[in-house]
């Protein structure tokens, strides 16, 4: 069943899509994350032009985040002083990743950039989640090992415009926060991700936040993050498919409730190790296309500024 | 930038099309059989048929030429073992679709220079580029647009296609892929007899966006601040509805 998707301007076989909706939000609900880091690269890898998969997988995070945004709402896991600032932040650094966006894809380095953005965050981010579960597997088969401290007392904790954060038990300099949210959003314009991968272990290990809070804070700031990116790739760059996104939301929806039950029955460290191989593989896949020979080292592109 | 240079092309089409012109205005009739490409939800692409008669025996090549635009042909280069994009040219005003069919081998219909002038044949393509390369170079990215074009099936040169009938009734199909770009097309149909040029017939052809797929299209473009604003409501929309029913079920 071929349909016709009006941005991307190619035709797609709609189960297809719906299937890989479903496949990627299977892994999403199963390990809790938001799935971008894995649709974006497969919508480009089926066809789909990179600017168009990552502005149509901005506007399928929104969908994909706010629901269980609400859930932790409604169970009062969400920090909205620390949430606020982190949109702040969030806001800031889309914009300022769309604007980026806008001019790479103009000098035709868009694609490139996307790509490398993959390889390196995939990879940072996949390495430390095997290392960590590897280690915690070790650490529960030897409770004997030292146990790593709580928190660390650095620089970062001497910087201006304290703030308190009380629902995280936080004293903390408002500009880290911000900095963070700044860093994300850059990453989600210009990945056509929610960002939760890193925004998760930064908020654990550079802000301290208690973990309880930690999930429904970043899918809050996630909704408003990725909302603007929508918005903004929609005026400079009119690469949000609506339809695309919709496909992909009906998967996603349906695939992220069944993995989410599958998820419950498996251990925390499998999950992690896990997951931790699946964005390695990604990585690895993405990559192979910067490094092995292209059939044709001529590429077209259209030309703009009419 | 691209204004400055019409004058000059201007004149060249005026020379082109009065060379061109019918010796015997009446002896050539063709007609398409749509004169439009709709692309609509389904589309997977289409196929016209091109239908006509000449007067009197002859060689019939027809050349489907779509809207000019801008097309930047890049070269990736090895930097530390990663391909990046490198070096560019930009082609001003080529046809982001051509086609070409013809009676018989386009050599044994008329001379190099005769088809170069009717810009019959791909590699005939009138391409122009303000690049300061030197022309070898220029030459290499423009043989790149041919070859990527033709990998896009948008450019093509299917010899032996058009079917003459009783020496004097020819029909022809003009396939137009997936990727079809939209816009205005000409379709020409050149007579040539013994070599020599003697008459064309031009007919118009629209490809264009019908229907839903139109409306988000032209919408996202000519609305796209309140685009974005309805696609960011649909997503919390469906993503709230999606945790409702299944909180229920």
């Amino acid at each position: 069943m071929q349909i016709y998707l009006p941005i991307a301007e190619m035709s797609l076989n709609a189960l297809m899509l719906l299937g890989l909706g479903g496949m990627v939000g299977f892994l999403s609900g199963m390990f809790g994350v938001g799935g971008g880091f894995l649709m974006t690269p497969l919508l480009i890898f089926i066809g789909v032009p990179p600017a168009v998969a990552v502005g149509t997988e901005a506007n399928q995070v929104v969908a994909a985040s706010v629901s269980g945004a609400l859930a932790h709402w409604r169970r009062g896991n969400v920090d909205f002083r620390m949430g606020i600032v982190l949109m702040i932040g969030g806001f800031i650094g889309s914009t300022l990743g769309v604007w980026l966006f806008t001019f790479l894809r103009d000098i035709g380095q868009i694609d490139f950039v996307i790509a490398v953005s993959y390889v390196l965050f995939l990879g940072i981010v996949g390495l430390l989640m095997v290392v960590e579960s590897v280690r915690a597997w070790f650490r529960s088969r030897n409770p004997a090992a030292p146990k790593r401290k709580l928190h660390y007392h650095t620089w970062l904790h001497g910087l201006p415009f304290k703030m308190r954060f009380r629902r995280s038990k936080l004293y903390i300099s408002a500009l880290l926060p911000l900095g963070v949210g700044v860093f994300v959003g850059i990453l989600a314009a210009i990945m056509g991700v929610g960002g939760g991968f890193v925004m998760v272990p930064a908020m654990i290990y550079l802000l301290g936040m208690p973990t309880s809070v930690v999930v429904g804070t970043s899918l809050f700031q996630i909704v408003f993050v990725t909302a603007n990116v929508t918005f903004l790739q929609s005026v400079n760059n009119q690469t949000v498919d609506i339809v695309l996104a919709m496909l992909l939301v009906v998967g996603s929806v349906i695939g992220a409730q069944i993995g989410a039950r599958v998820g419950t029955r498996l251990r925390g460290e499998e999950v992690r190790v896990a997951l931790g191989l699946i964005v390695l593989a990604v990585c690895a896949r993405v990559a192979w296309t910067l490094v092995v020979t292209p059939d044709d080292i001529y590429t077209l592109g259209l030309g703009g500024g009419h | 930038m691209a204004r400055c240079i019409l004058p000059v092309r201007l004149i060249a089409a005026a020379l082109l099309i009065s060379t061109a012109l019918p010796v015997h205005a009446q002896s050539i009739v063709s007609d398409l059989s749509t004169r439009e490409v709709a692309i609509s939800t389904g589309f997977t692409g289409a196929e016209l048929i091109l239908f006509g008669a000449t007067e009197g025996f002859g060689d019939i090549v027809v050349t489907v030429v779509g809207p000019s635009r801008d097309e930047i042909v890049r070269r990736k280069e090895r930097i530390a073992g990663i391909w990046v994009n490198g070096a560019s040219v930009t082609f001003e005003q080529a046809p982001a679709y051509y086609r070409i069919a013809a009676s018989k081998p386009l050599e044994m219909i008329a001379t190099p220079a005769v088809l170069s002038q009717l810009q019959i044949g791909s590699d005939r393509i009138e391409l122009f580029s303000r690049s300061q390369r030197p022309t070898e170079s220029i030459l290499t990215f423009r043989n790149a647009l041919i070859r990527n074009k033709k990998k896009l099936q948008l450019y093509s040169e299917d010899i032996f296609d058009i079917k003459i009938i009783s020496g004097r009734l020819f029909r022809s199909t003009i396939p137009f892929p997936v990727n079809v770009p939209i816009g205005e097309y000409m379709v020409t149909v050149h007579l040539f007899k013994n070599g020599n040029h003697v008459s064309s017939e031009q007919t118009p052809l629209t490809v264009r966006k019908v229907g839903l797929e139109a409306k988000i299209f032209d919408f996202a473009h000519q609305h796209s601040a309140w685009y974005g604003a309805i696609a960011i409501v649909i997503a919390l929309v469906a993503g709230w509805l999606a945790g409702v029913i299944f909180r229920r079920a």
